[in-house]
């Protein structure tokens, strides 16, 4: 295969080495359909800090994915840019950092093609261009990552396993490219209880490891658990930005767009006690009342 | 996206309304006799007949356009080997090339009898949903049953395969930019190297769409489809007065073509 990367990987440390700053400038997307346009995005506008967690909530069909795909470069914003670092889209170091950017799609396990869960996760890290000692690293190490031990799982084929270890084993095929800003597509959806937990444990994971990550669901109470903050889009516009805020309008606002409270900032609530200050897990919560 | 095959413009014009079935016959009954019949006036018939027919049909002249474009190349292939290659008294020769008054004449009549065919199909094809068309040709092969060919489980094959073009694309899409946030690129390289980059796309989609036939397959036995059996229809078809005169139009023209 043709090397399409910039040559060397980042030292094999840590799974993305520090995580990366992302800044969404006024950006604007329109869908083309028979001639007429289709507004999806419509002047979007955040900041997220290098290491930071966003959740990207909104009903369906509110532009969450136009907007990861449009992050990750796929789509270009009609208007507006998205800065890497601080760096802007017509730098020349902008092509290197998109390379840094990961993106999982929903139902991810669909881009699984090679003979092996080993051969499929290096599909990336060879398109990289790093050498094949570097690859077979990265590639144990995300397979490890993603819960799927090299040694297990390394030559079994990707159709031979179940719904769940494809979904990881499609994340494992992004982070063995060591991103440092990993969005994400809806990665809970279909999953059974416990191969969600798993994949919970994987992000809690990346999240103390530095990386940066967004984190698209409809899932509140994860997105609660996981996100320092959120984003909530409404037909393509950002209806609230940065720290959550459950005072005032902020809860009926989720419930405005198809969504609800998180379980316990909503227990929180009737118990009488500050919703803004509701613990983000069970743990917490057993802690706080106990 | 650009739908390929069998485009339909949906519309209520009297011509949407008519039966597929009589639509299909009088097309092939008209493109029949249009090759029989080579003299330019009766190509002019058939012409002033598909004109008026395209604008009983209300579709808008761009989507005629888009349907005739991609033949335009044969239509200009045609017209330029009449040109070269027809017999005829040359009155210009240049190596093997001959251009004669007899040769230009033929090549004129060929391309613009090939534009007429393309116009009288197309209004079929505009004016016809593909399920609707299918429906009819199923219903037109009943008597190859006789001979144990399954005319409508092929119809239903063939409603299936179109009702599925769609969302292939749309997967085909999504497995493309999966791909390419991986980092595969479909732009670059030579013939070998684009061909090899499918790879990482083509798989999956097939993958996928054995699945879905299996999904599909069971779901249709869920619902007791059992090939063989006659089926009742949502929408019969069913022939009117209209049709008869559309019939009768077309034998108009056909025996008015065959006789200036």
């Amino acid at each position: 295969m043709r090397p399409a990367g910039d040559g060397e990987p980042r030292p094999a440390s840590a799974p993305g080495g520090a995580g990366m700053g992302l800044s969404c400038l006024g950006v604007s997307f329109c869908y083309e359909e028979g001639g007429t346009q289709l507004p999806a995005l419509r002047d979007v506008n955040f900041e997220l800090p290098a290491g930071g967690s966003l959740a990207l909530l909104g009903a369906s069909g509110a532009g969450k994915t136009t907007l990861l795909q449009v992050l990750r470069g796929l789509d270009r914003p009609d208007s507006g840019a998205v800065l890497l670092d601080g760096v802007e889209p017509d730098g020349a170091a902008y092509a290197g950092l998109q390379r840094e950017v990961g993106l999982v799609f929903q139902a991810a396990e669909m881009q699984l093609f090679a003979a092996t869960a080993r051969e499929d996760v290096a599909f990336g890290p060879r398109r990289l261009g790093w050498p094949e000692a570097d690859v077979a690293t990265a590639v144990d190490a995300a397979l490890d990552l993603a819960g799927l031990p090299a040694g297990d799982f390394g030559e079994r084929h990707p159709y031979s396993l179940s719904g769940g270890e494809q979904r990881r084993l499609a994340l494992a095929g992004v982070l063995a490219m060591r991103p440092r800003l990993l969005l994400l597509d809806e990665p809970f959806v279909s999953l059974d209880p416990g191969t969600r937990r798993d994949l919970v444990a994987v992000l809690e994971h990346l999240k103390a490891s530095e990386i940066t990550l967004l984190l698209a669901t409809h899932d509140v109470d994860l997105a609660w658990s996981l996100c320092d903050q959120r984003l909530l889009l409404t037909d393509g516009c950002v209806e609230a930005a940065g720290d959550w805020d459950f005072a005032g309008a902020g809860g009926s606002l989720l419930a405005a767009n198809r969504l609800r409270e998180p379980f316990l900032v909503e227990l929180w609530r009737r118990l009488g006690r500050d919703p803004g200050s509701a613990p983000r897990t069970s743990d917490e919560a057993a802690k706080a009342l106990a | 996206m650009k739908a390929t095959i069998a485009q339909y413009y949906p519309g209520s014009s009297a011509l949407h309304r008519l039966d597929p079935r009589a639509k299909f016959v009088a097309v092939t009954a008209l493109a029949v006799t249009l090759f029989v019949r080579d003299s330019f006036i009766g190509l002019a018939v058939f012409a002033g007949a598909g004109a008026l027919a395209y604008g009983l049909s209300r579709v808008p002249v761009r989507w005629f356009w888009r349907a005739f474009r991609p033949l335009l190349w044969l239509v200009g292939l045609t017209f330029l080997a009449q040109l070269i290659f027809a017999p005829g008294k040359p009155f210009f020769s240049i190596g093997f090339i001959h251009l004669s008054w007899r040769g230009m004449e033929l090549a004129a009549f060929l391309s613009l009898r090939l534009v007429v065919l393309v116009l009288i199909g197309s209004v079929l094809t505009l004016t016809t949903p593909p399920i609707a068309l299918t429906d009819g040709l199923a219903w037109l092969g009943r008597p190859l049953r006789r001979l144990r060919v399954p005319t409508d489980e092929l119809a239903l094959m063939v409603t299936i395969a179109l009702r599925f073009i769609p969302t292939l694309l749309v997967e085909m899409d999504t497995i493309m930019r999966a791909q390419r946030a991986r980092g595969a690129d479909f732009r670059s390289g030579g013939l070998v190297a684009r061909a090899r980059a499918l790879v990482p796309v083509l798989v999956p989609l097939f993958v996928l769409s054995f699945r879905r036939a299996d999904d599909l397959a069971l779901a249709m036995e869920a619902r007791c489809y059992r090939p063989g059996v006659v089926r009742t229809r949502l929408h019969p078809l069913r022939a009117g007065w209209r049709d008869a005169v559309l019939l009768v139009a077309t034998a108009g023209v056909i025996v008015l073509a065959l006789l200036v």
